[in-house]
């Protein structure tokens, strides 16, 4: 393939779905309709196709040739150079806009794409006479050409730019029923705390700025000479990078103690829950944090710190998740859950750097598969809310494993992949990051620390297994009932609805299974610079035995709960009422957080007002009223009188030739 | 003799792009009449056509300028090409393309033909301030951008007021203008020529040491003159009244044109100083950037303050005019300086950025509502966001430009300009800095009220007005140019750093 065709596909990737958005935003409201959905489909398809070309063909053929002649690793279509203030050795600044491609972002892009497609074709279906229509699908397509910016960015203010791109999609996609309090609470509540992110991820940029002089990835993270000098130069600097782009990553992830937005983003429509706050942005802080291996290996902490953040998040969610009623809320907090596990893998770099690779593929690897699955749980939620008449509390309905089939088969599809159900796609992801903690653990300094992260990873896998059939069992076992929403005969997923459904549960069986057990996706990962090769490939069947184990337990646990003995779960609930308490109102994270954040803010921002009121104001009124007491004298000389405003010019010029002739100094 | 007939036949070539257009304005003057019958009837539909056949001419001279080398060599002819020749020609051929579609809803159609006549006449005269390498041409061209701008506003004979602020306009500029030729003629004097490059010659070579205060006069004369043009303080006066009387797509010529020739002139004029010593004068002695620093500072300052409290939206445009003036002038005052960033191009493209930006708005005003209920006050614009979305749009992006806050290219504008004080490291650049960053900060207060008023406020409940087409296309293409100015700054900034003295 020509080089110009390839930078032509790399440009087709973002550019296709921009081209829709803008489309769709122009013509959409007035003339598309209902038909907005057309340029969406078209767009993500083109957009689809390209990333698999990428993947299959542009990057692999990439590394031959730099095998073969040296040159660097990633395909670079080359944009144009968007700032350029001074020199750039004299504290000058230059910003390309490029794309970057290479191993990492094109298994990235390819999961990206097809699931924006499949999913972009259930909105359809799902968003079917829905006012908005138009400015759903063009806000969609903005958001799958942020994202896919944001993968392909070769330096990091690109990405940063791209990063907040993905943030004001998510928020216009949350609060897109904006009548609703609500929703436009919870797209706030998004927006706020994303800035908590931003801020560290933005002086994290200012940091690598100042040490590197250059923001691209590849001075900053592919060059080994430049990384040590800057080591040399700026040994406290680059110490602080990785805590700072953690902080943001944390935001965009959701990771404890920054997660408390993306339960509350559920209140957007379902196909963005599924796209944007499931299977895509969230994960940015996870490519963040891979893509960044390099400045985090080099302080150990800043790891082990990922990893803790990781646990405690997987475990504490995973417990709020255990006694949520309303469906689409578990499913978030167990995409939190399972965000941790990717972060809990990316942090094992600390106990060695041969760890360092098999950590990030670990989580990369989870992310992918997780995109899959978790994007069909949410589907089918969807699909559940479609028929019960947007009811999505899990009390008011059961048993509609007849009334709604192909939900039923596709969900248990989802939930057992999530719930690690042997040879199924979430298995073997999953394993991997036992495996990689297990390993860890024998590490002589942080080895008790990833000790105990690999046992309570094992716990929330019991957790995770539990409480998604929990979810199942409640929705899709029992007696049969419907809300009065629902009207009498509830009717399953239409066509357009139902293929992506159908599509998404084969790669979320199957997914693992051709990219597990081969080892194929490590072994692609491993191509993207910065990666060091792994040797040593094998499983650890022990460990295999020990998760599948602890997933079937899960499972059993939640059916005999359930299903068998329906009593046992309010038993539960009522003998010991703390404990449900805690989880049930998410360990009182909202509430403290009110009484420790927004009420002090809320006193300092009416003390403000005060002082904005009866300080700042007389200040400008008097400032402003100066000009007027100033012009009171000159006032005739401004009545509207030429011969006045002729006098004034000639006293201004008389001023200048004073000057000029030195009379004033 | 023969040197002179050979720079003459030379400069036909290099001034073809403005040739297109005179000869294109003669044709319409000749023309214009005979479509109009006695009493004053025209077919209707006659001022598209008359806009139509401007924008082909524009579109020639356009080629021409495109396909025209971008520097020759500086001789001592009448005319000189380089860069800043270039960027001002197709500065003002693009403008002058969007203005030529605000103006055809502007006027009637019996007028129409001579309204684009003058246009064309005035961008012709932009055109050749910049290609100018004679205090003669010079002068000449910036006339041949002032007359036919009196009969621009004076035609579309809308009111008293109208009148009376085209009228105020004519005396003032003619003011000026003559104070600018008074500045010219001591330079001659000083000198004893008229062409520029000769005038640096004399000046170097020292032939003019014994009429320091003859020179020093001229400066003073000829900053004067030109800071009316650009409507700086104190030369600012007549800026207010006359902005709030004319139409508004003549408010919009007036915030534009006049400044580009204004800073066009003061950028062939300033490489004088250098060899007049005035540029680094010893410590004390009166010193020009240091004269433009307090103009601009001057300017910024009373332009922003007063434009806090004004009601009537092209008053307060007008104000703002004077604002950016202020802040243009940091880049002159600054200049070629030590910093890493040329104040000059910090300048040029400001200026691209700024007709985007302030024609944008006037257009968008100008094309809610026919002359019955036209937008005039701060409190018309309520609730725009809502009848019109896309005018609100449009409007509030050219109004955050003007703030100077991205995703403008008016951010772009300021940062360079801040840049290049900044970086000038002296304590004048550094004041200028401040003080800019300081007005920019103000004046958020009165860009912002605007944008809040359209989008949190309620229409008064009447019947949404017709948006006429032309000002729309005109305003639509500004709002979108200067988004891409922000996406694309490179494209305008390496054009606008090509010009060094």
């Amino acid at each position: 393939m020509s080089p110009e065709a390839q930078h032509t596909i790399l440009w087709l990737i973002p550019g296709a779905p921009l081209a829709a958005a803008i489309i769709i935003a122009l013509l959409g409201p007035k003339w598309l309709g209902e038909r907005s959905r057309w340029p969406c489909w078209i767009a993500q398809a083109i957009s689809a196709v390209c990333a698999l070309v990428l993947l299959a063909n542009i990057v692999p053929n990439n590394w031959v040739q730099a095998a073969d002649d040296n040159g660097p690793v990633g395909v670079v279509a080359s944009g144009y150079t968007w700032l350029d203030l001074g020199q750039a050795d004299d504290g000058g600044m230059q910003v390309r806009i490029d794309l970057r491609a290479d191993a990492i972002s094109a298994l990235m892009l390819a999961m990206v794409t097809t699931v924006s497609f499949l999913v972009s074709v259930f909105a359809a279906g799902y968003m079917h006479g829905d006012r908005g229509f138009p400015r759903f699908f063009a806000a969609f397509s903005l958001f799958v050409f942020s994202m896919c910016m944001l993968v392909l960015s070769s330096n990091y203010l690109q990405l940063y730019i791209f990063w907040e791109g993905v943030g004001l999609c998510s928020y216009l996609l949350i609060g897109y029923w904006y009548e609703r309090p609500a929703a436009a609470a919870a797209a706030k509540k998004a927006f706020v705390v994303n800035r908590i992110g931003d801020m560290g991820f933005i002086l994290a940029i200012f940091l690598i700025w100042t040490s590197f002089n250059s923001l691209d990835f590849s001075s900053v993270l592919f060059d080994a000479d430049q990384m040590r000098f800057a080591l040399d130069q700026h040994p406290n600097r680059l110490a602080w990078v990785p805590f700072l782009l953690l902080i943001g990553a944390m935001a965009k992830s959701a990771q404890f103690p920054l997660h408390v937005w993306l339960p509350d983003a559920m209140e957007g429509p379902t196909p963005v829950s599924a796209l944007i706050h499931a299977a895509t942005m969230v994960t940015a802080g996870v490519y963040l944090i891979a893509r960044s291996m390099p400045l985090f290996m080099n302080v150990p902490d800043a790891q082990v710190l990922v990893s803790v953040v990781g646990a405690v998040t997987a475990l504490l969610t995973a417990l709020i998740a255990l006694t949520q009623n309303d469906l689409k809320r578990v499913l978030a907090y167990s995409t939190v859950s399972q965000l941790g596990f990717m972060f809990m893998a990316l942090g094992v770099g600390a106990a060695g750097a041969h760890l360092a690779t098999a950590g990030a593929t670990a989580g990369m690897f989870h992310l992918f598969t997780h995109g899959f699955f978790k994007a069909l749980l949410f589907l089918t939620a969807g699909s559940v809310m479609h028929s019960m008449g947007d009811v999505i509390d899990m009390r008011r309905f059961s048993g509609l494993r007849r009334a709604l089939p192909i939900t039923h088969w596709t969900f248990l599809c989802g939930a057992a992949a999530l719930a690690g159900v042997p040879l199924l796609s979430g298995f073997w992801s999953k394993d991997e990051i036992l495996v990689v903690l297990h390993e860890a653990s024998e590490h002589p300094q942080y080895g008790n620390y990833f000790a105990t992260i690999y046992w309570i990873a094992t716990i929330t896998a019991a957790l995770t297994a539990f409480y998604t059939f929990r979810a199942y069992f409640m929705t899709f076992w029992g007696p049969e009932r419907f809300p009065a929403e629902a009207g009498h005969h509830p009717h399953d997923a239409p066509p357009v609805m139902a293929w992506p459904l159908r599509l998404l549960a084969v790669a979320a069986l199957g997914i693992g299974l051709v990219t597990g057990v081969t080892h194929w996706f490590a072994r692609y990962l491993q191509h993207t610079p910065s990666m060091e090769p792994e040797e040593h490939m094998v499983f650890h069947v022990d460990l295999m035995v020990l998760s599948s184990a602890v997933a079937l337990a899960g499972i059993a646990a939640a059916w005999w709960m359930y299903v068998r003995r329906t009593g046992v779960a309010s038993g539960v609930a009522s003998r010991a009422p703390f404990l449900y308490d805690l989880s049930a109102k998410k360990f009182f994270l909202d509430e403290i957080y009110n009484a420790v954040i927004v009420l002090p803010l809320r006193l300092v921002a009416k003390l403000m007002y005060l002082i904005d009121v009866f300080v700042i104001d007389r200040i400008v009124d008097t400032v402003g009223a100066l000009p007027r007491l100033l012009s009171a004298g000159p006032r005739l000389l401004h009545a509207g009188f030429v011969s006045n405003y002729a006098l004034m010019m000639w006293v201004g010029l008389l001023a200048c030739l004073g000057y000029m002739l030195g009379l004033f100094s | 003799m023969n040197v002179a007939i050979q720079q003459l036949i030379h400069s036909v070539d290099l001034i073809s792009p403005e040739l297109i257009l005179l000869a294109t304005v003669c044709v319409m003057f000749i023309t214009g009449p005979f479509f109009v019958s006695e009493g004053g009837a025209a077919p209707p539909g006659l001022r598209k056509r008359w806009g139509a056949f401007s924008l082909v001419a524009l579109a020639c001279a356009g080629f021409v300028w495109f396909t025209s080398p971008h520097a020759d060599p500086v001789t001592t002819g009448p005319f000189r090409v380089d860069n800043l020749t270039w960027y001002v020609r197709g500065l003002s051929l693009i403008i002058g393309a969007v203005l030529a579609v605000l103006f055809i809803d502007q006027v009637d159609d019996s007028h129409s033909a001579e309204a684009q006549a003058c246009l064309l006449a005035i961008l012709a005269g932009v055109n050749l301030t910049a290609i100018a390498n004679d205090l003669v041409v010079l002068f000449l061209a910036l006339e041949l951008v002032s007359i036919p701008t009196y009969v621009l506003l004076y035609l579309p004979r809308r009111g008293q007021s109208n009148q009376e602020a085209t009228v105020k306009y004519i005396l003032l500029s003619i003011f000026s203008s003559a104070v600018m030729l008074y500045g010219m003629s001591l330079l001659y004097g000083a000198v004893g020529t008229t062409n520029l490059v000769g005038i640096l010659e004399a000046l170097r070579g020292g032939q003019a040491a014994g009429s320091a205060t003859l020179l020093r006069m001229s400066a003073a004369l000829l900053v004067a003159g030109l800071s009316f043009r650009v409507a700086a303080v104190p030369f600012h006066f007549y800026a207010p009244d006359v902005f709030q009387g004319v139409t508004s797509a003549g408010a919009a010529l007036l915030s534009f044109i006049p400044k580009v020739v204004g800073f066009v002139a003061f950028m062939r004029l300033l490489p004088l100083a250098g060899g007049l010593g005035l540029q680094t004068p010893a410590a004390g002695a009166p010193s020009l950037r240091l004269l433009l620093a307090v103009l601009s500072i001057a300017s910024m300052l009373i332009g922003n303050l007063l434009a806090l409290r004004q009601q009537n939206l092209q008053r307060l445009l007008a104000y703002s005019s004077i604002a950016h003036a202020g802040y243009m002038l940091v880049g002159l005052a600054v200049g070629w300086g030590a910093g890493t960033t040329s104040g000059i191009s910090a300048l040029l493209f400001y200026l691209a950025a700024y007709g985007l930006m302030t024609i944008g708005v006037f257009a968008l005003i100008a094309c809610v509502g026919s002359s019955g209920s036209a937008i005039r006050t701060q409190s018309d614009l309520a609730g725009l966001s809502r009848t019109h979305p896309a005018i609100a749009l449009g409007l509030a992006v050219c109004l955050i430009s003007l703030t100077g806050l991205p995703p403008t290219g008016g951010f772009f504008g300021k940062l360079n300009l801040f840049l290049a004080s900044w970086s000038d490291g002296t304590t004048m650049g550094i004041v200028l800095a401040a003080s800019l960053a300081l007005n920019a900060a103000i004046s958020a207060w009165y860009y912002m009220r605007l944008v809040a008023v359209m989008y949190f406020e309620n229409a008064p409940g009447d019947a949404p007005q017709k948006v006429s087409l032309a000002p729309a296309v005109a305003g639509a293409a500004c709002a979108l140019g200067t988004v891409l100015l922000f996406l694309a700054p490179q494209t305008i900034w390496e054009l606008a750093a090509r010009f060094t003295p």
